[in-house]
């Protein structure tokens, strides 16, 4: 099994695509001096992504002061950040809204547990005013489970092996990919955007959303998409075949600084947040 | 299988769903609640998906009430027999309630599972609504859907599926 799925990985025409002009544009960016002309030439060069700009743009969720019609608009209304934001949302959306038969998850399922994770890490920034730009965090937190898209196809040949270790229930669920794949969704997404050239923050976070305790480079981002993710978890949104079969780490608490009343609010603010998101679901 | 006429509708976190036979309602649960009724006869049904069992701090249950089993269930039987289901012809059924694997960091997150079971099978008890089916507890996700033509749920959990045909 490990084989098969090495020769996936090492193979990166059967890697989920990603458009040449999002991953140009997310160096681009990363360049202190880059000035926003240069960014909207870049950007242009991509007409879909051109096009969602402009209508994620004029969405509730994002709220611009005055109607936008073009890229430049956006990045003078919304400014770089959030315009970056829009982009990895959109980017995303064609790669994380897949059905995942193994996981038994649906691709609106998937979307939205990517959508919901990314709104309350952005969320668990603002409320405990870390240094972290929150484009960082919702990005993180969209793309936490992208190994997902990766490792269901090879469920199938497991799912017996999969369903027996689900009835004794001794370890987590990456626990039991890890065993069964030679590879937990974890590390296959840490290939994905490996080949993709993605920022270390995101990379990082992909690999150690279950096990913040491993993020050397970037605990708190880290921290704080894993606690988004198991409050989402435990509501159900996106639960899959693992159900909620992993832990909560003290280390993310202790970094983040999240109290049991923190956790509450955002657990019980999730329906309306899931509102709020529904824009973008729709895309 | 869905007849062309049937209608697959989606019950949401904190919603409560209303329909009749030929359609579909279906929810998606963690440790959540969904609590089912249907009434055999008129084949109407119903699920209310809630969250927690109470609202400590008293003011967002006015708001919503279907996220807290407290107010939700009076508002899901209130709507249950406006839609014309008669007290005493039906039933219910329960299913999510699931807990964390290994927890010891969080005892609001440990804890939402059992006490959303315990609660809501005291609030069906005083209530008088016969509880008839129960899957409940575990670490498992649940997807759930209720066929109002005759009743029978289709419990998906854990890689594995069942229907459950027990209705009163």
């Amino acid at each position: 099994m490990k084989d098969q799925i090495d020769a996936l990985l090492n193979d990166v025409k059967k890697l989920p695509p990603m458009s040449n002009v999002v991953v140009r544009i997310m160096s681009l960016v990363q360049k202190p001096d880059v000035s926003i002309n240069e960014v909207a030439t870049e950007i242009s060069k991509d007409p879909s992504i051109t096009a969602s700009i402009i209508k994620l743009s004029n969405s509730s969720y994002y709220r611009a002061s005055k109607p936008v019609r073009t890229v430049s608009e956006s990045l003078m209304t919304l400014g770089l950040d959030t315009v970056k934001e829009i982009i990895m949302l959109s980017a995303s959306k064609a790669v994380l809204q897949k059905d995942l038969k193994g996981y038994q998850l649906e691709a609106d399922e998937m979307w939205m547990h990517s959508l919901v994770v990314a709104e309350l890490s952005a969320r668990i920034i603002a409320l405990k005013k870390l240094p972290i730009p929150k484009d960082l965090a919702f990005t993180s937190g969209l793309l936490h489970d992208i190994g997902k898209v990766i490792l269901t196809q090879f469920f199938p040949g497991k799912i017996l092996n999969i369903r027996d270790e689900l009835k004794n229930m001794e370890t987590t669920f990456t626990e039991v990919e890890k065993k069964h794949f030679g590879y937990d969704h974890q590390e296959i997404g840490l290939k994905v955007l490996t080949a993709w050239n993605f920022p270390d923050e995101l990379k990082e976070v992909v690999s150690c959303h279950h096990n913040p305790e491993l993020a050397h480079k970037f605990p708190i981002l880290t921290s704080v998409v894993h606690i988004a993710n198991t409050i989402t978890v435990i509501s159900g949104i996106g639960i899959d075949i693992g159900g909620i079969n992993q832990e909560l780490s003290p280390f993310a608490l202790k970094q983040v600084g999240m109290t049991d009343k923190d956790i509450e609010a955002l657990f019980t603010s999730i329906p309306e947040i899931q509102k709020q998101l529904l824009d973008l679901h729709r895309g | 299988m869905l007849s062309r006429d049937s209608k697959l509708i989606n019950v949401g976190i904190a919603e409560i769903s209303i329909s009749k036979s030929p359609n579909l309602l279906r929810t998606t649960l963690g440790s959540c609640i969904g609590i089912v009724l249907y009434q055999p006869d008129s084949k109407i049904g119903a699920i209310s998906h809630i969250m927690l069992a109470k609202d400590l701090m008293g003011k967002d249950k006015i708001k919503f009430p279907g996220k807290y089993a407290e107010t939700a269930i009076p508002k899901l039987i209130k709507a249950f027999e406006d839609e014309g289901a008669k007290p005493g012809t039906y039933s219910a059924r329960i299913f999510g309630g699931s807990s964390m694997f290994k927890n010891i960091s969080s005892q609001f997150l440990q804890n939402i599972g059992e006490n959303n079971i315990t609660f809501v099978k005291e609030e069906l008890a005083n209530r008088k609504i016969p509880l008839i089916v129960e899957d409940v507890g575990g670490h498992e996700g649940r997807t759930i859907t209720l066929y109002l033509d005759d009743g029978r749920i289709l419990l998906k959990k854990a890689g594995m599926e069942k229907y459950l045909y027990k209705v009163r």
